[in-house]
């Protein structure tokens, strides 16, 4: 494995402000993640893993304090560039797998391509490999309300994974999902990890999903604790 | 899959809303484009080639007044006057129709051709219509109207003057700005009604339309101080001081186009306004994936343009169609002449029909850009 941390994440604070107070979400979190780990964030609600998995993906800005993928700082990067970095180097996985319901699995899973400059013809392979590494290739032309849950959310791993991103990052993945649903999906992210040596950050409060993980940190009050 | 193929699937996921959309533009513009076409068909006096050459001498008191015969001479020798003709309004019905679709002017027939020199008629028909003091010159728009046919005759009872006319129609012409028009001899309109001495206007040619101006002076200066002062002006301004008839129900038309405008601007960019927001948690998730955010306006302001651009469309084009294809003429009863949807004005309607897809777009573009994704993501959470 690679020593030098693909994440590195420094001294970082974010402070909502709500009315007159001040919310501490993330209070001077350093930590490195190395490449090919697969990293869960657990905590209590509220805790700031969400926060952090946020930060890390550039989705979101932090009050102080750098986050530097493969040495670029995300925090300082404008919008218009951050938007073009997310693009080409974050998965993302979400709860509630937040597919566009008027495209197929495939069109869903082609829609970061778009930005890519990509012909029809290279898109359309990529999405064949991208459905055929979570096994819906004989759903491609489905819409989501014709996927189960599950299904549904492997189109949406199958999106992060469309354009070989350096980092998967996934927000409660299983939260929504049934057991064996869950395990599969499970699966898959930790096959990401081991197999494709991706770089996976999970954010889960379920700790049989956790133990899917090659690393756990668990955060408190907007610190990690262990 | 394309971004235009997204855009598309975007437009039409909620299939009743867009055709509900789609629908109350086309409405809108459709009635939008027919008052303005209204307007111009009630503000904008015909005009053909010859009429810049035309000058119109009226009473100075009224136009009901008539004038002397004994201008004529006078009118003839003015520098800068080629033709001048009497020109009597004779207001007779048809049949037994209450109000007939056609006027009725009695001219003197070998003057007239030299004053509208534009009309395309056979040159037999015309000497035969001059050598029949009882004939008649009508306009090709009345002759299929009617049914009518040279050699007819035409009978119109008087309502402003105390006779009818028995008239042979001898010719038609055609190719004039309004070809529904009869001309008949003023000599027979004299005859009826025993008065020889009087006329309802002259009609004049002048040389050239820059000499108008000059001419039009030299007429009123003729008269004045006469008993019979006259109003010498160009046909464009005798045919504007009946327009100005219409000026309040211009007003009033002008007012609905703009509440039709107002109201269809509200209904566009309230529905645009649902259904982006409905999709709040989708564009934040394009935003998460990379799109920028010009690119999600482009994404929502080529939605809400394509159906104001379809709505206005099927509006514009509708009623282009429409009125193009309805014979408005006959149903207003002669009121509406042509009622033609001109290039002008679908451009106009056109136009509004952008600005709705654009401006309707601003508004949940807006929303979109000041939103985080990690906001956008919360909303439906």
């Amino acid at each position: 494995m690679d020593t030098d941390p693909i994440v590195e994440v420094r001294g970082l604070t974010k402070i909502y402000r709500q009315g007159e107070t001040n919310i501490v979400a993330l209070n001077q979190v350093t930590v490195g993640i190395q490449p090919g780990e697969f990293v869960v964030l657990m905590g209590p609600s509220g805790s700031g893993k969400s926060t952090l998995l946020h930060l890390i993906a550039g989705i979101d800005r932090p009050t102080s304090g750098d986050v530097l993928v493969r040495g670029i700082n995300v925090a300082a990067l404008n919008e218009s560039r951050l938007a073009e970095w997310r693009n080409r180097n974050v998965g993302f996985v979400f709860q509630s797998f937040n597919l566009i319901p008027v495209l197929t699995a495939a069109e869903n899973v082609e829609l970061p391509l778009l930005l890519t400059g990509l012909n029809a013809k290279r898109r359309r392979e990529h999405v064949a490999a991208a459905l055929d590494l979570v096994g819906l290739t004989e759903r491609a032309r489905h819409l989501p309300r014709q996927l189960s849950g599950g299904q549904e959310q492997r189109v949406a791993i199958a999106r992060a994974l469309v354009t070989d991103p350096l980092l998967v990052v996934a927000d409660e993945p299983t939260g929504n999902l049934d057991a064996k649903s869950a395990h599969d999906v499970l699966g898959i992210l930790q096959s990401l990890s081991r197999e494709a040596g991706k770089t996976v950050i999970m954010v889960t409060h379920d700790p049989k999903a956790a133990a899917f993980g090659s690393r756990q940190l668990h955060l408190e009050k907007g610190e990690i604790v262990a | 899959m394309t971004i235009l193929g997204f855009i598309r699937k975007n437009a039409l996921r909620n299939r009743r809303r867009a055709l509900l959309s789609v629908g109350s533009v086309a409405v809108s513009l459709f009635l939008l484009v027919t008052l303005m076409t209204l307007i111009r068909e009630l503000t904008i006096p015909p005009e053909d080639v010859g009429a810049s050459l035309r000058l119109v001498v009226r009473n100075k008191v009224s136009l009901a007044q008539p004038l002397p015969y004994k201008q004529l001479s006078l009118l003839d020798r003015i520098p800068g006057v080629v033709a001048v003709t009497p020109f009597t309004f004779f207001g007779g019905n048809y049949r037994d129709e209450k109000v007939t679709s056609f006027a009725q002017f009695a001219v003197d027939p070998v003057r007239f051709t030299n004053v509208f020199v534009e009309s395309r008629s056979s040159p037999g028909q015309i000497a035969a219509w001059i050598a029949n003091r009882t004939g008649c010159l009508v306009g090709m728009d009345t002759m299929r109207r009617y049914d009518m046919k040279v050699g007819d005759k035409l009978k119109l009872t008087g309502t402003f003057y105390p006779c009818d006319l028995e008239l042979k129609i001898e010719g038609t012409y055609q190719g004039s700005v309004d070809d529904r028009t009869v001309f008949f001899h003023h000599k027979y309109l004299d005859e009826l009604t025993g008065d020889p001495g009087s006329v309802g206007t002259w009609w004049i040619r002048v040389a050239a339309a820059d000499a108008s101006g000059d001419v039009v002076s030299a007429i009123n200066r003729t008269f004045q101080n006469t008993s019979a002062e006259v109003r010498a002006e160009s046909e464009r301004s005798f045919q504007m001081s009946f327009v100005s008839m219409w000026g309040n129900i211009q007003v009033l038309i002008e007012s609905i186009c703009s509440v039709v405008v107002f109201t269809l601007m509200l209904v566009t960019v309230s529905t645009m306004s649902m259904a982006i927001r409905e999709r709040f948690r989708e564009l934040a998730i394009l935003k998460a994936i990379g799109f920028r955010r010009r690119e999600i306006f482009t994404f929502i302001l080529a939605e809400s343009f394509g159906l104001a651009a379809l709505g206005g469309l099927i509006g514009i084009g509708g009623a282009a169609l429409f009125w193009g294809l309805l014979d408005v003429q006959k149903l207003s009863n002669g009121f509406l002449v042509y009622f033609e949807v001109v290039p002008r004005t679908m451009a106009r309607a056109a136009l509004v029909a952008a600005l709705l897809g654009v401006v309707s777009a601003i508004g949940p573009s807006l929303a979109v850009a000041r939103t985080s994704v990690v906001e956008g993501l919360k909303t439906l959470d």
